[in-house]
C-alpha cells in the first residue's frame, strides 16, 4: 500500500493527538534527511520527529503497528508491510523474529526441535532439578507434609489398629533393629499399625520416617515375621532415597515447566494440571520400587536376617491375591512376578557375597 | 467495520450503536509466534519468557477488534522479567528462612496469606495501565479491602458453603475486578445482581446434583453386578506397599467427580461473565453485552484441552485461537455516542508510569 511521492514512501493509517481517542486519518512519511511525519490529506503536518526519537512498535502477525512520536502522539496502521519498506529505505531492519515466526516450512522443524529438547529436558533437567531442590528442602517441610497426609488418612481410611499388644510390640522391635542399620537411625523412625479399611493388605512410608502397616497385612504374612520385617525395610528404603519428597518436586517440577515454556494454558487446564501433580507426587516410579526392594534385601541381610525374606511375602502376595499379572493397571510398579524373581536373584547374590 | 446498525430513536441520547468485538488471530499465524516463543524460553533457560509473553499478548490483544480499532498491549519485556526475578527471590528467601527459622517462616508465611490481595490489586493495576484501546489506557483504582474480600473471604465462603453461597463471592469478584477498572478517566461500573447470578447457578447446580446421582448410582450397580459375579474388590487394590495403592483407588473413584465439577464451574462461569457484562456501564452511557452459550463455552474449553494434550501441546495455538474468537463473537458493545471523545489521565504515560509500577506482573501466574 506504500505509495510513491517523489523520493518518499507514504503509508495511510490514523494519527492520535497526545492522550486522546479521538483519530485522524493520516499518512507516514520519511524523508531523505530521516524526518518522520504524520500529516493529513491536505498535507498539513501533524507529527514530525527523527528517525531515532520515534518508537516503532516490533511486528507481531498483522496486529496493527504504531509508530509513537516524542510529543506522545501514535500513528497507527494496518500496513505492516509498508512500514517496514519505510524502515529499509533508512537502513532499518525489518524484524528478526518475526521472519522467524512467520509461516513456513521451517516452522515444522522448530516444532521437531522443541519436542526433542522437551524429552531432553524431562529426560535430564528435570531429575538434575529434583536432586537440587531435594538438597535444598528445609527439613521441617517433609514433617508438616506428612503429619497433615497421617490426619487425613486416619480421617477417611485408616481406623485403629485390632492386632494384639505383644504382637505389636515384637514387630516394633525387630523394626527398631532395622532402623538402627540405616542412616537415619532409630529415632528417624516411628512405626505405626492401623487397620487398612478398603486398602486392605498395605504398609507406606511417609517423608518424615513414619511408616504404617495395616493389620491386614500382618495376619496375612501369618507366622512369618521375618517377611514382614522384609517389607519395612522396604519402607525404610522409600523413606531413605527420599522418594515420595523427589516425586512430589518432580510433578511440581514438570507443572511449573510447562507453565513457564508454553505461556498460558488456558480455562480448566491449570486445574487439571495441578490435580495431576498432586496425583502423580503421590505414585513411586518402577525404578523407585526396584531400589527399595534391593534396600530391603541389603538390610535384612546386614541384620542377619533372611534377605530372600521379601521375596516369600510377595509369593504369599501372589497367592492370596491372585497378582499373578505381568503388570498392574498403571505400569508404574515391576510386576509381582519380576519381583519375586529379581528379590531372589539379588539375596543370592548378597548372600553368595558373605559380606 | 462492524457498527453499521443504526438504531434510530426519536430522542438522540437513546441512539445505541451495536459495536461487535471480533477477533481477528489466526490459528497458523499465532503457531509460528507460539512456537518460535517456545523454542527461543528453552533456548535461553526461560529469561525468553518475558518477551514471549508480551508477544502473545500483543498479538490476542492487537488482534481483538471494537468499532475498526484495536486493543494494545503496552507492557516492557524488561518489567515482566524483574518481576519473576522478584518472586524467584522471594521464593528463595522464603526457602531459607524455612530452612534455618522454621518458627519465623510459618509467621511469614501468615503474613504472605495477607499480602496476597495487595499482590492481586498490583497485578490488576499492571495489567489495566498496560492496555489501551484507540491511544487511551486503562486503569485501575480498586484497593486492599476490595480485594481482600474479593479473593480471601470470596473463596472461604464458596467452599465453606459448599459452592451455595458462590454467587456472592461472585458478585464480590466482578465488582472488584471490572468495577475499578477506569478508561482514561472514565469510570466503569460493573453491578451484577444477586439474584441474576443465582439464577445462573441453577443449572450448573442441577447439573452437578443430576451428574452425582448418575456417578454414584453407576458405582453401585456396578459394584453389585461385580460383586454377584464374585469379583472381590478389596483384593483387586494394587497392594505396592506404597501410598500409591491407596492414592491410586481414591483418585480412581474422584475422577469422575473431578471431570464433573470442571465441567460445572465452566457452565457457571459462562453464566456469570454474561450476567457481569451484561451489568456493566461504561461511561455511563456504553453498555456490555455478553451471550455466551454456557455448554458451546464447556465444549470449546473441554476439547480444547484434549487436543491440546493429545498432541503434546501442539495444537495450543489452534485452541487459544478459537477460544478468544468464540468469546470475541459472544461479546458486543451497546455505544451511546461517539467513542474518539477520551482521554488518557496524564498518569499513564509511558514516561511516568514505567517507574512507578514496579512490575507485579509475575505474580499473576500464582493466581
Amino acid at each position: 500500500m506504500a505509495s510513491e511521492r517523489g523520493a518518499v514512501q507514504l503509508v495511510a493509517g490514523i494519527w492520535y493527538p497526545p492522550l486522546s481517542s479521538r483519530g485522524n486519518g493520516a499518512r507516514l512519511a520519511i524523508d531523505c534527511g530521516g524526518v518522520v511525519s504524520a500529516e493529513q490529506a491536505d498535507g498539513r503536518m501533524l507529527a514530525e520527529a527523527t528517525l531515532a526519537s520515534v518508537e516503532v512498535s516490533p511486528r507481531v502477525g498483522s496486529i496493527p503497528r504504531r509508530v509513537s512520536f516524542p510529543d506522545g502522539s501514535v500513528f497507527e496502521t494496518d500496513d505492516n508491510d509498508g512500514v517496514d519498506a519505510l524502515l529499509r529505505q533508512h537502513g532499518r531492519r525489518a524484524g528478526l523474529l518475526h521472519e522467524l515466526e512467520r509461516f513456513h516450512p521451517r516452522l515444522i522443524v522448530f516444532a521437531a526441535v522443541v519436542l526433542a529438547l522437551a524429552a531432553a529436558i524431562y529426560r535430564y533437567f528435570v531429575p538434575a532439578l529434583v536432586e537440587l531442590a531435594i538438597a535444598v528442602t528445609p527439613p521441617v517441610v517433609p514433617r508438616l507434609l506428612s503429619q497433615s497426609a497421617m490426619i487425613s488418612l486416619d480421617q477417611t481410611i485408616l481406623s485403629e489398629s485390632t492386632l494384639d499388644p505383644g504382637t505389636e510390640r515384637e514387630i516394633g522391635e525387630g523394626f527398631s533393629a532395622l532402623a538402627a542399620l540405616a542412616p537415619r537411625g532409630t529415632a528417624g523412625y516411628r512405626l505405626h499399625f492401623r487397620d487398612g479399611g478398603v486398602i486392605g493388605p498395605n504398609a507406606f512410608a511417609l517423608p518424615d520416617g513414619t511408616v504404617v502397616m495395616t493389620d491386614q497385612l500382618v495376619r496375612m504374612a501369618g507366622e512369618d515375621r521375618e517377611a514382614i520385617l522384609a517389607v519395612l525395610a522396604h519402607e525404610i528404603g522409600h523413606v531413605e532415597r527420599e522418594h515420595s519428597l523427589r516425586q512430589l518436586y518432580r510433578a511440581a517440577g514438570i507443572g511449573g515447566l510447562v507453565l513457564l515454556i508454553g505461556g498460558d494454558l488456558g480455562g480448566g487446564a491449570e486445574d487439571v494440571l495441578v490435580q495431576g501433580a498432586a496425583l502423580a507426587s503421590l505414585s513411586y516410579s518402577r525404578g523407585q520400587e526396584t531400589e527399595a526392594d534391593r534396600f530391603s534385601v541389603e538390610l535384612m541381610h546386614e541384620a542377619g536376617r533372611d534377605p530372600a525374606a521379601l521375596a516369600r511375602f510377595f509369593q504369599k502376595l501372589r497367592d492370596e491375591l491372585h497378582d499373578d499379572s505381568r503388570s498392574d493397571f498403571l505400569s508404574t510398579h515391576p510386576s509381582t512376578p519380576e519381583r519375586i524373581e529379581e528379590t531372589l536373584r539379588y539375596a543370592e547374590e548378597i548372600a553368595a557375597d558373605g559380606r | 467495520m462492524a457498527g453499521e446498525t443504526l438504531l434510530e430513536p426519536a430522542a438522540p441520547a437513546l441512539r445505541l450503536r451495536r459495536e461487535q468485538f471480533i477477533f481477528t488471530g489466526k490459528a497458523g499465524e499465532y503457531f509460528g509466534i507460539w512456537i518460535v516463543n517456545v523454542l527461543l524460553t528453552i533456548v535461553t533457560l526461560g529469561i525468553y519468557s518475558a518477551w514471549a509473553k508480551v508477544r502473545r499478548q500483543r498479538y490476542f490483544y492487537g488482534n481483538t477488534m471494537l468499532a475498526g480499532a484495536s486493543f494494545e498491549y503496552h507492557a516492557r519485556p524488561a518489567q515482566i522479567l524483574i518481576g519473576r526475578i522478584i518472586v524467584l527471590a522471594m521464593l528463595a528467601a522464603y526457602n531459607l528462612t524455612a530452612y534455618f527459622l522454621p518458627i519465623v517462616s510459618g509467621i511469614i508465611g501468615v503474613a504472605f496469606l495477607f499480602a496476597i490481595p495487595w499482590f492481586v490489586m498490583r497485578g490488576l493495576r499492571f495489567r489495566a495501565r498496560v492496555t489501551s484501546y484507540r491511544n487511551v489506557r486503562f486503569d485501575f483504582a480498586g484497593g486492599y479491602g476490595g480485594a481482600f474480600l474479593a479473593y480471601l473471604l470470596g473463596g472461604l465462603l464458596t467452599w465453606g458453603s459448599l459452592g451455595l453461597l458462590a454467587p456472592i463471592a461472585s458478585q464480590w469478584m466482578w465488582r472488584y475486578t471490572l468495577g475499578n477498572l477506569r478508561y482514561g478517566d472514565r469510570p466503569i461500573e460493573c453491578d451484577p445482581r444477586l439474584e441474576k447470578l443465582y439464577g445462573q447457578f441453577v443449572m450448573p447446580a442441577a447439573v452437578f446434583l443430576g451428574g452425582l446421582v448418575f456417578i454414584v448410582v453407576l458405582g453401585v450397580a456396578t459394584f453389585v453386578i461385580a460383586s454377584g459375579a464374585g469379583f472381590d474388590f478389596a483384593n483387586r487394590l494394587p497392594s505396592d506397599f506404597a501410598v500409591v495403592g491407596i492414592i491410586a483407588a481414591v483418585y480412581a473413584a474422584l475422577a469422575p467427580f473431578f471431570v464433573l465439577y470442571v465441567l460445572v464451574g465452566l457452565l457457571y462461569a459462562a453464566g456469570t461473565r454474561n450476567v457481569a457484562l451484561n451489568e456493566t456501564v461504561i461511561d455511563g452511557r456504553h453498555v456490555l453485552a455478553s451471550k455466551v452459550g454456557r455448554w458451546r463455552f464447556a465444549w470449546i474449553a473441554i476439547s480444547n484441552f484434549f487436543a491440546t494434550v493429545l498432541t503434546l501441546g501442539l495444537l495450543r495455538p489452534w485452541a487459544a485461537v478459537r477460544m478468544a474468537r468464540y468469546l470475541a463473537s459472544a461479546t458486543a458493545l451497546y455505544s451511546a455516542g461517539p467513542l474518539d471523545e477520551y482521554l488518557s489521565t496524564v498518569k499513564d504515560t509511558t514516561g511516568v508510569v514505567g517507574a512507578e509500577y514496579m512490575d507485579i506482573e509475575g505474580f499473576d501466574f500464582g493466581f
